[in-house]
């Protein structure tokens, strides 16, 4: 895998990938007890990336659902230290704990080994605030890092807010259709694994991952882990708060994300692109799209899409698939290369 | 309280080992970084403290001092960097001036309450707008509430010797807080003068390895640090940072004294120098290096048989309230030279002389006539005859003259 | 100092959030046709609120400015002459954002007052969930299906109004049948919810609950430490890691319990909760592997036994679970412990079978309670058997 790579950092450690569910271990490093939403897909992608990553890992968390819902003081849900960072300090977080690792190991003052460094951000934290230190991380190849974006498509944690990654046209507090304006959020959601990957051509893996798809996600965060350098993973957690829907269906709509073509599930590893599940079925034809309708209708904060904007939504969609140079991914116009 | 005494062959050693330079403030406070043997420093342009970021990367460049030396995207990453450096068990150094200081407020901010003991050089400069690189002292007073300990030098020696006493006093498992080297733009950043490098064996034997201890972000340590806390626990967290600042002043002495006993160099008060104090009427005090034309003026007029002293002020935070009031007590009246300004403060006057003004209140007995000059903003210069017309004024304060209590120097009427 | 009426609506975050918002105005408008003053709130302990997780909101109303004022000098009633419970099973008693360890469904209830619970339940059923007290209260039932709805599309099946109606017959000093009336002609416009607040007015009957009646269950509480025995750097011990544990009936000791979090346990947030038939499944691992709250302690013979001390009923078991009728979320006021399923189906599994086929065709949520939007147009369908559920009474 370390072929065609645009730096050449050693792979840290090799973290196999869990072959089958049957597989995964029993340990929890994120446990109960957190005050998250009944069916919070946020909550379930922490317990996730803990497990995958295990024991010997450190994890810092910015502002955000993940930080007040996960952590009340004096009660915790974390088996592996956990800090507090800054709502955009992801990046500089993950930065200042990696660097103390490595000189510390180098000095002789810390025990050498690998220790995974991963900082989490929400969508708020990440695609907002936190984009300039997360850019300036991942040009840093000489550290060791993973940055794992939560994606609930808003300011949860503050009840429901807009953030660069909300979708077109959603209602949240910031955004509630009133008497004369039905759209109040024209903006369409930011493009972020793609942004880092073709940003930063330092970064050996970047890929979107959806906790619908929990072993996929898990050997995600294991491969970001080993390969070296700074990393980044974008996942997409439905949340029945923000998103207005019954808990029970935060799976199903996890999996509706990814089967109307809205978030397509891929690897960018040593800048090779490699689609995934269902993502991979839709490009080589084996699945058709299902209707984004399927997917709005199911949740709360889209009921007041009438007709115009659910085909407007479909549009779009379509467009990121037939029209893109890199469906689904890099938003670059085919026909722009043909003439 | 464990003293460090050396034997007699070795402190001649490290005399002979200590060296003479000619360097700046800055360059001073990356060679102390250097023999405190520093683990991660974050850099970010702005003037006056960046040339310290200068001389920190040639030293990494030419292989004199092993650290992850990481240029930032920003003041606010910047301190955030070494904020968890130093929280996963690094010896951490970072700085800014001005605006810059203020573009970290936040990381500035969270720092006290997680224990974390960054060292940093303030290279103090007017705040913006307009844009202006001369020194005031607003930009690193804007943390004295969060819990920062801020200290100002007047000169390269004392700025490397500071930057020492800051790592022993900020790691103190009792403090574990922030503290910021304040250090005058251009005077004291971009002049060169003569300093004593002290030993490297010695700054080692002075400065033992930061050990962060159950605080230590490590998967050998599995702790929560900083989850949500609702007001069941607000007033129990800012209570413990008090408890930091109640025995600062303790610590801080302690530190001192080991210093004069490692290196013989004395400094007397830790928290205020006092300059031809003896005998005299009335004083002037002040913070940096506005001391110069102040100690050539008050020689001046003491030929001319005014009986006028100086107390710099070396430690704003802490504030050594009760010692301060009892140094200023002997006076008939007091003079603050205020390099900083503070609208809309009580009788208008400057930061500093708003502190002495209370420490004087809660503490002395006799309370002398505290008139605040503000003078020097954005770089301008505090000259000799400007002192001297002060130093008038407080006179006339000490003679019961009703002086205004706030006064402009070196404004343009 | 005149008179005050202290009022506190306990629901279910986000799931009742704008309900009970709307009951605690309601209540000062329909008193300010009485000419009374009053203030609204939400506790803001519980803010950001989480779906499930339980809330309070706040009336506090007066017949002068100086006796409200005397009612707003605290952060929130501690004594209050009324309490609305929104969701029944809110009734075994509430683990909030805003204090730690559960507290009683009418913890801040005065004695000899009243508390209204929306239920289908009788009392005895609903006592064997409510706490017992020393001093004694009256209970009253208001008939109806748990309003559910979320944060942007509301489910406008009369609650308010019928809790308006109610508490004009259990508080006639706070406002009369006539002002909450008044209010609905002018505010709400809506003859139809004229009807359901009268017919809520006309049928409140209350039962009198002695001291020392209801379930007899310790609540778990916590003692917060001084400034001086806390850790410092505002740092706290993180969670150890689980084990295995013992079968009840072989001794054997295998499987995988998480370690749990003993200051906040979860289940008061739960108004389903899932059982399971061990003898179908497949110990396929999903209800495990997707659960976000850990909350599956993974039995010595490895099947996946939800730990209801943790669980907090969001129902995706349910929903990853392959098999048909392995996993089903049933109506949570059906339940008065969180002992083990698994323990009960290793003890007796004919037993355990019987009493889990039972329980589910009894319990089976569906027209017991709908837990949020599934999709557009689903509340218009829900509004009118809930409404025929309340003329039924």
């Amino acid at each position: 895998m370390t072929t065609s790579t645009f730096v050449d950092e050693k792979p840290t450690q090799n973290l196999e990938p869990f072959k089958g569910v049957k597989k995964v271990p029993h340990e929890e490093y994120y446990t109960s007890g957190h005050r998250t939403c009944q069916g919070c897909e946020s909550a379930q992608i922490m317990k996730l990336m803990a497990k995958a990553a295990g024991p010997r890992t450190i994890v810092l968390g910015s502002t955000g659902c993940m930080y007040v819902a996960n952590t009340s003081y004096y009660s915790t849900p974390w088996g592996v230290p956990w800090m507090h960072t800054q709502l955009g300090s992801s990046g500089s977080a993950a930065l200042g704990a990696a660097a103390a690792f490595r000189v510390q190991m180098r000095k002789g003052a810390m025990k050498d080994e690998p220790i995974n460094v991963i900082a989490f951000c929400g969508d708020g934290g990440g695609a907002d605030m936190g984009l300039g230190a997360i850019s300036a991380t991942m040009c840093h190849p000489d550290y060791n890092l993973l940055i794992l974006m939560y994606d609930n498509e808003s300011y949860a944690n503050t009840d429901i807010q807009i953030s660069g990654a909300s979708p077109y046209g959603v209602n949240t507090s910031f955004s509630t259709p009133g008497k004369v304006k039905r759209i109040m959020n024209h903006r369409w959601k930011k493009n972020m694994a793609p942004l880092i990957a073709v940003g930063h051509p330092t970064v050996k893996y970047v890929s979107t991952i959806s906790t619908s798809y929990p072993l996929q996600a898990m050997n995600s965060v294991r491969k970001a882990l080993s390969v070296g350098g700074p990393t980044f993973i974008h996942c997409l957690n439905p949340c029945p708060k923000g998103w207005d829907f019954d808990p029970v269906l935060s799976f199903q709509l996890g999996e509706l994300a990814v089967n109307t073509g809205i978030f397509p599930l891929y690897e960018i590893e040593n800048g090779k692109l490699k689609m995934y599940g269902k993502s991979k079925d839709i490009v080589n034809g084996r699945f058709k799209r299902l209707p984004v309708r399927d997917y709005l209708l199911k949740q709360g904060r889209f009921a007041h899409f009438i007709e115009e904007d659910i085909e407007y939504f479909q549009s779009k969609i379509d467009e990121t698939w037939d029209k893109w140079l890199v469906p689904g991914i890099i938003p670059l116009q085919k026909d722009v290369e043909a003439e | 309280m464990a003293t460090l005494t050396l034997p007699v062959e070795e402190k001649k050693k490290s005399k002979i080992n200590e060296q003479e330079a000619l360097i700046t403030g800055a360059e001073a406070i990356a060679i102390a970084c250097k023999l405190a043997n520093v683990d991660v420093v974050t850099a970010y342009p702005i003037r006056p403290y960046d040339t310290v970021m200068q001389y920190i990367s040639q030293l990494v460049a030419d292989g004199e001092m092993d650290c992850e030396y990481i240029v930032a995207e920003g003041e606010h990453s910047q301190f955030e960097i070494v904020k968890h450096a130093s929280v996963c068990g690094a010896r951490v150094f970072c700085g800014s001036s001005g605006v810059g200081w203020m573009y970290a407020m936040e990381a500035l901010t969270v720092s006290p309450a997680l224990r974390v003991p960054m060292v940093c050089m303030v290279g103090n400069r007017a705040l913006d707008d307009p844009g202006a690189f001369g020194v005031e002292h607003n930009d690193a007073l804007a943390v004295r509430d969060l819990g920062w300990l801020l200290t100002w030098v007047d000169s390269a020696q004392e700025a490397l010797d500071t930057a020492l006493i800051a790592y022993r006093v900020a790691e103190d498992r009792r403090i574990f807080v922030p503290l910021a080297i304040s250090c005058d733009g251009a005077f004291l950043t971009h002049s060169q003068a003569l300093v004593k490098i002290p030993a490297a064996e010695l700054v080692k034997k002075f400065l033992p390895a930061y050990n962060r201890g159950d605080l230590l972000l490590h998967p050998d340590n599995v702790i929560s640090v900083a989850p949500q806390a609702n007001e069941d626990w607000v007033m129990e967290i800012r209570r413990q940072n008090y408890k930091v600042t109640e025995v600062a002043c303790d610590v801080i002495r302690e530190v001192y004294a080991e210093f004069e006993h490692t290196f013989g160099r004395k400094y007397g008060n830790p928290f205020f120098e006092e300059y031809m104090t003896e005998g005299a009427d009335v004083v002037l005090l002040g913070m940096g290096t506005m001391s110069t034309p102040v100690k050539v003026a008050v020689r001046k007029l003491r030929e001319e048989g005014k009986k006028v002293g100086f107390v710099r002020l070396r430690w704003f935070r802490p504030f050594a309230g009760p010692e301060i009031a009892k140094c200023l007590e002997r006076f008939k009246a007091v003079g603050v030279i205020d390099r900083d300004f503070s609208f809309g403060s009580p009788d208008l006057s400057g930061v500093v002389a708003t502190e002495v003004r209370s420490a004087m209140y809660s503490s002395s007995s006799t309370r002398p006539p505290v008139i605040g000059f503000i003078g020097g903003l954005g770089g301008r210069e505090i000259t000799v005859p400007d002192v001297e017309t002060m130093t008038d004024i407080v006179f006339r304060a000490a003679k019961g003259k009703a002086q205004p209590l706030t006064q402009w120097f070196g404004l343009r009427e | 100092m005149g008179q005050l009426f202290a009022v506190e609506v306990v629901y279910r975050g986000v799931f009742q959030k704008t309900l009970a918002k709307n009951i605690t105005r309601d209540i000062v408008l329909a008193a300010h046709n009485e000419g009374k003053l009053g203030i609204s709130f939400g506790r803001y302990g519980d803010a950001p609120e989480r779906n499930g997780i339980p809330a309070k909101s706040f009336a506090i109303v007066a017949n002068d400015e100086q006796t409200l004022e005397e009612g707003m000098a605290q952060y929130e009633p501690k004594h209050v002459d009324l309490t609305v419970v929104l969701d029944d099973t809110l009734s075994k008693g509430a683990e909030s954002w805003a204090w730690y360890g559960l507290q009683p469904v009418h913890h801040a209830l005065k004695p000899g007052a009243t508390l209204i619970v929306i239920s289908q339940e009788d009392a005895p059923a609903l006592l064997k969930n409510i706490h017992r007290r020393d001093k004694a209260y009256k209970l009253a039932i208001l008939k109806g299906i748990t309003s559910f709805s979320g944060m942007w599309v509301f489910k406008d099946d009369h609650t308010d109004v019928r809790v308006l109606g109610a508490i004009a017959s259990a508080l006639p000093q706070l406002f009369s049948l006539n002002s909450v009336l008044q209010f609905i002609n002018e505010k709400l416009k809506s003859e139809l919810k004229v009807i359901s607040a009268r017919n809520a007015f006309d049928r409140f009957s209350t039962v009198d609950v002695p001291a020392g009646q209801g379930n007899p269950e310790e609540l778990f509480k916590f003692e917060l430490p001084g400034w001086d025995h806390m850790r410092d750097g505002v740092s706290i011990k993180g969670q150890p890691q689980g084990g295995p544990y013992a079968d009840p009936v072989t001794g054997e000791v295998g499987g995988f319990r998480p370690a749990r979090n003993e200051l906040f346990k979860k289940y008061s947030t739960r108004s389903m909760r899932p059982v399971v038939n061990f003898s179908t499944c497949t110990k396929c691992t999903l209800c495990g592997l997707n659960c976000p709250d850990a909350s599956f302690d993974i039995t010595p013979d490895g099947h996946y036994d939800a730990n209801l001390e943790s669980c907090c009923g969001c129902g995706i078991c349910e929903e990853v679970c392959p098999v048909k009728e392995c996993v089903t979320m049933v109506n949570e006021s059906e339940f008065h412990d969180n002992k083990s399923q698994w323990e009960a189906f290793r003890k007796d599994k004919d037993a355990y079978l019987n009493w889990l086929e039972t329980t589910i065709a009894k319990a089976s949520p569906i027209e017991k309670r709908s837990h949020g939007f599934r999709y557009r147009g689903q509340y218009q369908e829900q509004v009118p058997e809930a409404l025929e559920v309340a003329r039924k009474g």
